[in-house]
């Protein structure tokens, strides 16, 4: 048994921690308005105010911490992605959550248990390659796996040697993990609160006040607050968030669903996703499997569930793993994704001199958590967008410098 | 153990005894009995263990949802032991168990509880080392996770997926429902009743109170012209627009109704006290239901909590069952059992005003401390109060709030197609339910559309309620969440490290996260966290409902799945051929018959035939077909003559090349048009999209399955042609290359177009899928003196990457411009307007960043693969897209992206094999065979 | 499953549907400056509320418009482009 707990079996009374204070009062002015409770802005606070010194920084929730899609994703952390720029920027993230639970006091059970994404054809199989090639140049770990490959790496898969889809291959990627969401979340929001960060939840943003070309003021529905600088990393609301501050962001919502089954006994170790049946699963510490797939087909601010999209991720799991046709389903569940055009995020500078980008997560936004907080507080820290960040401009779309990572979204997110 | 005597026992057979085992011991049941039930008739009451301190666990409800009753079945985990029917030789374990039920060695958890606080693994499991959680602690954690175990070789039985309809979906057949059911139906509705039962009735089967309606309205049932009883069926949740799962074992029905009836009754919620968990402590009604329907005895000597009158007919029951009544515990101030409370006393039960502080016993309840004084029994049952089965309405997107006053909590409807009826409506006991079933009913006709309008609903029958009791006891072990393993304490800890916001007290506790969905924990953990956080029970609510209402295999949600495969007309001539087939989208296309360099070398020196059927084929008519492809592809088509045909490149509006084919014009007004094989769905749907826009006088059709395609190549083409028969005039004056012809061959009615993808003379031979075989056969014949050969994909592709023709989606990716591709010359500069031209322009001023060339690599050196990286000084630039070896040339043929700088023929170019070595390639024309494309003209 | 109701086909499971998305007026590309041109591109119309968008019933590949409520998934009318001048 860890140390740790010997305090809790060994004290009268429970050692109270006190992970998230209560929403204090809001005050007039902030040097750095995080607009959105979630994974990104705690961390951004977190590294604020542990890295660069700024403590007058208010998270503003318009619900409970981390509720939306920090609390709604099913918390893949990879860095199989095609582009060089992408891959340099996840591959920070991971590196990131390889120290979180220490940096933050807070287990996150980042778990490198490994991801295996199945080709059913030679076309996927040669887009594997292509983001192994990437990948292995910028110095992740990934490579492309045979038949035999897959068979070692997820024994009770269902290979379908003849069928329509036959698994040909794999994109074997071992630094892909998962980790608990919320924790993350709590982790960033315990330590930043502890730096002088005030976690205001139930506080929603109604509009901002321009002043020539910056934000001088954000009105909530708990009052007016001045603002040094603003950023803007509300998730599913990030387009309402930003028009309201006269940006128009590329942006369109779709719900992105996902579901899971009561607690088995472990069975399957590593992620598995296949993108031609778009679906992906991965057991939890509980014993859970979470079931995942695409976004939904047309744009809906809504978390409401569909039984379609149910049936669809039932009939890829049971297609990969036949014996869970006699596992009961516990739960489904949605988030509001906000997807951009190439299914990359932007991040860095807009329009308003004051007002810093942290949105277009789409379906991915998880595994970016550390890294987008960490480089964002150095932007907004500095003043200046660093050369990680540069590929993910705003102004990329004008340029037609996109950053397409479709196909490595499509299923695994 | 013997049951009791009928007429006890409505749902057992008595005449068919069943054998099977739980645990490897034999056991005995009924035709008719659940696994709990016939358990717990041979005095089985521990059914499993729980999920974290390991501690014994039975039935509590009966009604069947908790991880209490989750029992292991071969290849079946997690099965509810209260819904499963009992059958000859069932093979029953106990699951989440080290050793065995009895002695499970896991059951040390429980001592250990203390050190062991909610969110524990939160604060520890982190070192030393950064991956240590991976190596060394989840490992631990993981070989304590789960409940069921999977078989791998199970495969899950069969499962069929259907549709239904009605006017009127009643869900839930107990006194309101069926009333509801039979209001409706009689007013000529359509109406479906679907209860999760084996027999209609709810409450009214297991209590006295109803038990008289209940024959004449399953009388009116049975009568009613158009009402369909579904028995032992689920409703499993509410979607969109009434859309609603009614499952019953491998059945799933998607049904649509136009209106629905929630008549889904209420969730007795378990009192909070220290060992609250202990077999033999149940719901009032899980006592009476084991009672009335199996003929089971509870227990022998039983202690009655009771803070709602529904308590005193439990105990009522109990003494008729012939269960000793050790005591009646009420604790409401002034609350009584009217009547009922005196019969009690005359039968010599003692009526304590307090309430239940604390159990104790090993495995099963041994005693009850009830007001400071210990009260030995073997059966506790709780009827202390209920909730609004929530979880469907609030699907549907009812609210669930919380009347201070009373205790009670509510459930209010939006606007819509919904109705709520019985307990579920606050309106239980038999008569008010009855009442409100058919008030129900009315308002949903006068929604359908009749005249009735519905009476008020009745005052809602909530007796002077009382709050849930909560006992919390220093040393722990009160639960509120049975399937979590969630005590008192914990939920107070959640609080005070600052996750008092219900949702995120869920998250970080686990809290209504496991079988049962926080069935039973919702009023008490609503209570305690009320409590803690200084708000009111109905400002913490309930976590949000989300489907399935109840655990629904993932063998019967996929049932509908049937993936779809397509073969071309030819597919048998293929396997006759013996030929390797393969995937490509959804087609099944031959791979390679025999030698693919034999299938190569008969195009370059006589003849090979291509299955192409798979490609898309569109015909366009209209006056404007002309103006319209102009406006869709890059090249211009409006002046194409009649009996040419055109290469076309299609982009979307981003300039980014999307698909490629050929437009033979056929007639003035008439265009045939090629699309690739995985393209041409979106291809086609993207023209009448636009159509939609522009509204040009132009039809498309789709004929991608009506025609079959044969494309046959090679110097010796014509000659078999030739000799196949044809009605037009092969020769190359009359038929030149980028021509095309309608008339037969080999008496086959076909559109004949000189193209092709091998740089060979080539025909392409369009006829109706119908005639495809007899086309086939006829040049297969006319093609043996020539040295005809099939040819699969794959030598296919080795002929175009030797004629360095690209494959969209290959040598292409979302963002690949036409100049990047060298193809320049497909753009007509004088056309005002195609998709994509603007934004190719704003791009041709931005620059090229990459340009697809032909790739030579040194002799017998080592080669790249497919996709490896072109390096510049050491950083990526592009990548090779196709190399395959030609065994026309001897040598590897590739296409690959290099820096724009050095797309000049002859410039050195640096690629990075798989391995890692780096290879020098020089960069070269796209094409390498016949670069004057000679041959394809001949 | 949510019901569309197509113009030409009545009222119909969603899933016979294919959504193409908000409808974009694409400005005059002789005279559109190049970011204006991007701007319709890329920006599609995506403020919570209601949003004119095309939808193509599938069987028939009939396209038409429809008014929907991208908060609620309410449509409040679908009709026949025709009708849009």
């Amino acid at each position: 048994m860890p140390l740790r707990l010997l305090k809790y079996g060994l004290s009268r009374r429970y050692p109270v921690r006190g992970d998230l204070p209560p929403t204090p009062d809001l005050r007039p002015a902030y040097d750095v308005v995080i607009v959105g409770g979630g994974g990104h802005g705690l961390a951004c606070a977190y590294y604020l105010s542990r890295y660069h010194g700024i403590r007058s920084v208010a998270v503003l929730e318009k619900g409970w911490l981390a509720g939306g899609n920090t609390a709604r994703n099913t918390t893949t952390i990879r860095s199989n992605y095609i582009t060089p720029e992408g891959i340099a920027f996840y591959r920070e993230g991971v590196q990131l959550f390889e120290e979180m639970s220490r940096e933050l006091d807070f287990n996150v059970m980042f778990s490198q248990r490994g991801q295996l994404t199945l080709a059913h054809s030679e076309a996927t199989l040669r887009s594997f390659h292509l983001r192994a090639e990437m990948g292995r140049h910028l110095g992740t770990r990934i490579e492309v796996v045979d038949t035999k490959g897959v068979e070692a790496l997820a024994p009770l898969l269902h290979m379908d040697y003849g069928g329509a889809l036959e698994i040909v291959g794999g994109l074997w990627h071992a630094d892909g993990g998962t980790a608990r969401h919320d924790a993350v979340a709590w982790g960033y929001a315990s330590q930043a609160a502890r730096r002088g960060v005030e976690l205001h939840q139930r506080t929603e943003v109604l509009a901002f006040e321009r002043v020539g070309e910056r934000i001088g003021a954000v009105l909530t529905n708990r009052g007016r607050i001045g603002c040094g600088n603003v950023l803007i990393a509300c998730g599913g609301m990030n387009y309402p968030v930003a028009l309201k501050a006269g940006v128009e962001l590329p942006i369109r919502n779709f719900p992105l669903q996902a579901m899971v089954t009561q607690p088995l006994k472990p069975f399957l170790h590593n992620l598995v996703s296949s993108v031609s049946l778009h679906t992906y699963l991965v057991q939890t510490d509980r014993g859970e499997v979470v079931i995942g797939g695409g976004s939904d087909p047309y744009q809906l601010y809504s978390t409401r569930s569909t039984l379609d999209m149910k049936e669809h991720l039932a009939a890829g799991a049971v297609h990969l793993f036949p014996f869970l046709k006699s596992v009961q389903l516990t739960r489904q569940w949605a988030g509001i994704t906000d997807m951009t055009p190439d299914y990359s995020p932007i991040m860095g500078a807009s329009p308003v001199e004051n007002l810093w980008l942290d949105c277009g997560w789409g379906t991915w936004g998880f595994k970016a958590t550390p890294v987008a907080g960490k480089r964002m507080a150095e932007t907004i820290a500095t003043g200046r967008v660093p050369a990680i960040l540069k590929p993910f401009a705003l102004a990329r779309f004008g340029s037609f410098r996109l950053l397409n990572e479709m196909g490595a979204t499509a299923a695994s997110h | 153990m013997s049951r009791l005597p009928e007429p006890w026992g409505t749902r057992i057979d008595r005449t068919r005894p069943l054998r099977f085992r739980f645990e490897g011991r034999e056991v005995m049941g009924f035709a008719g009995d659940s696994i709990a039930s016939a358990l717990a008739a041979d005095g089985q009451w521990m059914l499993s263990r729980s999920f974290k301190y390991h501690r014994p666990r039975g039935i509590l409800s009966m009604a069947g949802a908790e991880a209490n009753t989750l029992v292991q079945l071969p290849g079946q985990p997690n099965m509810l032991a209260e819904r499963v029917a009992l059958c000859e030789g069932l093979e029953v374990r106990a699951q989440n168990v080290s050793g065995s039920l009895a002695r499970d060695r896991g059951a040390v958890l429980d001592l250990l509880g203390r050190f062991l606080p909610v969110g524990f693994y939160y604060r520890s499991f982190m070192g030393p080392g950064k991956d240590a959680f991976l190596r060394v602690w989840e490992p631990m954690i993981r070989r304590r996770a789960g409940l069921g175990t999977i078989e791998p070789a199970a495969t899950g039985g069969e499962f069929i997926a259907a549709h239904l309809h009605c006017d009127l979906l009643v869900v839930g057949g107990g006194l309101a429902g069926l009333s509801a059911a039979v209001t409706a139906a009689e007013a000529g509705a359509d109406v479906i009743l679907c209860d999760e039962n084996t027999m209609p009735g709810g409450a009214a089967t297991w209590q006295r109170e109803g038990a008289a309606a209940l024959p004449g309205l399953l009388a009116r049932v049975e009568a009613a012209p158009g009402l369909r009883l579904m028995r032992k069926t689920t409703c499993n949740g509410w979607f969109e627009d009434n859309w609603l799962p009614l499952i019953r074992d491998g059945r799933l029905w998607r049904t649509r109704a136009r209106q629905v009836i929630f008549a889904t009754g209420a969730i007795g919620q378990p009192p909070v006290f220290r060992n609250n968990d202990l077999p033999g402590i149940l719901l009032g009604s899980a006592a009476q239901r084991l009672m009335a329907h199996y003929a089971v005895r509870p227990g022998r000597r039983a202690v009655v909590l009771a803070t709602e009158p529904e308590g005193y007919r439990v105990a009522l029951d109990l003494a008729e069952a012939g269960v000793e009544l050790a005591a009646l515990a009420d604790p409401r101030p002034g609350g009584s059992g009217g009547q009922m409370a005196a019969v009690l006393r005359r039968r010599g039960v003692e009526v304590i005003r307090a309430t239940v502080e604390e159990a104790r016993g090993r495995r099963h309840l041994k005693a009850v401390r009830v007001g400071g004084r210990w009260i030995d029994c073997d059966l506790l049952a709780v009827s202390a109060g209920e909730v609004p089965a929530w979880q469907l309405p609030c699907q549907a997107g009812a609210r669930l709030g919380h009347d201070e006053a009373t205790g009670r909590f509510r459930l209010s409807l939006p606007e819509g197609p919904l109705g709520l009826a019985g307990a579920v409506n606050g309106r239980g006991g038999a008569e008010a339910a009855r009442a409100d079933g058919a008030r129900a009913a009315l308002e949903a006709l006068a929604r359908l559309g009749g005249p009735a309008p519905a009476p008020e609903p009745a005052p809602e029958t909530a007796p002077g309620a009382f709050a849930l009791p909560v006992a919390a006891h220093p040393k722990g072990r009160d639960f509120v969440d049975l399937d979590e393993d969630l005590q008192v304490k914990d939920l107070i800890h959640t609080v005070q490290e600052g996750y008092g916001e219900l949702e995120l007290l869920k998250r970080f506790s686990t809290l209504g996260m496991g079988p049962s969905q926080g069935r039973h924990s919702a009023a008490a953990a609503a209570r305690i966290l009320a409590q803690a956080t200084g708000r009111t029970v109905g400002e913490v609510g309930v976590t949000t409902a989300r489907p399935p209402v109840g655990p629904e295999p993932l063998g019967l949600l996929a049932a509908g799945d049937a993936p779809v495969e397509r073969r071309t007309a030819l597919h048998g001539r293929h396997l006759a051929l013996g030929a390797r087939m393969q995937p490509a989208g959804a087609w099944w296309r031959p791979f390679q018959y025999g030698d693919v360099a034999d299938e190569v070398a008969a195009v370059r020196q006589a003849a090979g035939m291509l299955d192409v059927s798979t490609l898309g084929k569109l015909e366009l008519r209209g006056p404007e077909a002309g103006a319209f492809l102009d406006r869709l592809y890059t090249m211009a088509h409006a002046n194409q003559p009649i009996g040419r045909v055109r290469y076309c490149l299609m982009l979307n509006e981003m300039g980014t090349v999307i698909d490629d084919g050929v437009a033979f014009r056929m007639a003035e007004d008439r265009y045939y048009v090629t699309a690739t094989t995985g393209a041409v769905a979106r291809v086609y749907a993207d023209m009448l999209f636009w159509n939609a826009q522009w509204r040009m006088k132009v039809d498309v059709a789709n004929l991608t399955s009506a025609f079959a395609a044969i494309n046959v190549t090679g110097p010796r083409a014509r000659a078999i042609l030739q000799a196949a028969g044809s009605s037009f005039d092969l020769s190359t004056a009359a038929f030149p290359h980028l021509h095309g012809r309608e008339g037969e061959v080999a008496g086959v009615p076909v559109r004949a177009m000189r193209i092709g993808f091998t740089g060979e003379v080539s025909v392409e031979l369009h006829c109706p899928a119908s005639r495809a075989v007899p086309l086939w056969e006829a040049l297969t014949e006319a093609g043996k003196a020539e040295g005809l050969l099939p040819y699969g994909l794959e030598a296919s592709r080795i002929l175009r990457l030797e004629k360095g023709h690209i494959i969209i989606g290959q040598d292409t990716d979302a963002l690949t411009t036409p100049d990047e591709l060298g193809m320049g010359w497909a753009i007509s500069r004088r056309k005002p307007f195609f998709v994509g031209k603007r934004a190719l322009e704003m791009r041709q001023r931005l620059g090229l960043s990459r340009r697809l060339v032909g790739l030579r690599f040194p002799e017998g050196g080592k080669l790249p693969g497919e996709s490896c990286l072109i390096l510049r000084k050491g950083t990526p630039v592009g990548h090779v897209t196709s190399i395959a070896q030609s065994p026309t040339l001897g040598r590897a043929v590739a296409l690959g992206y290099v820096h724009p700088e050095d797309a000049v023929e002859g410039t050195q170019v640096t690629a990075k094999c798989r391995n890692g070595t780096l290879v020098a390639a020089q960069v070269m024309n796209h094409v390498s065979f016949d670069p004057d494309g000679r041959r394809q003209e001949m | 499953m949510k019901i569309l109701t197509c113009p030409m086909n009545g009222p119909r499971n969603i899933d016979e549907f294919q959504s193409f998305g908000p409808m974009r007026e694409a400005p005059d590309p002789e005279v559109a400056s190049d970011a204006d041109w991007a701007r319709y591109l890329f920006q599609a119309e995506n403020q919570p509320g209601v949003v004119v968008e095309w939808w193509r019933h599938v069987p028939s590949n009939y396209f038409f418009l429809a008014e929907r409520d991208i908060v609620t998934n309410r449509v409040l009318r679908t009709f026949d482009p025709g009708e849009a001048e």
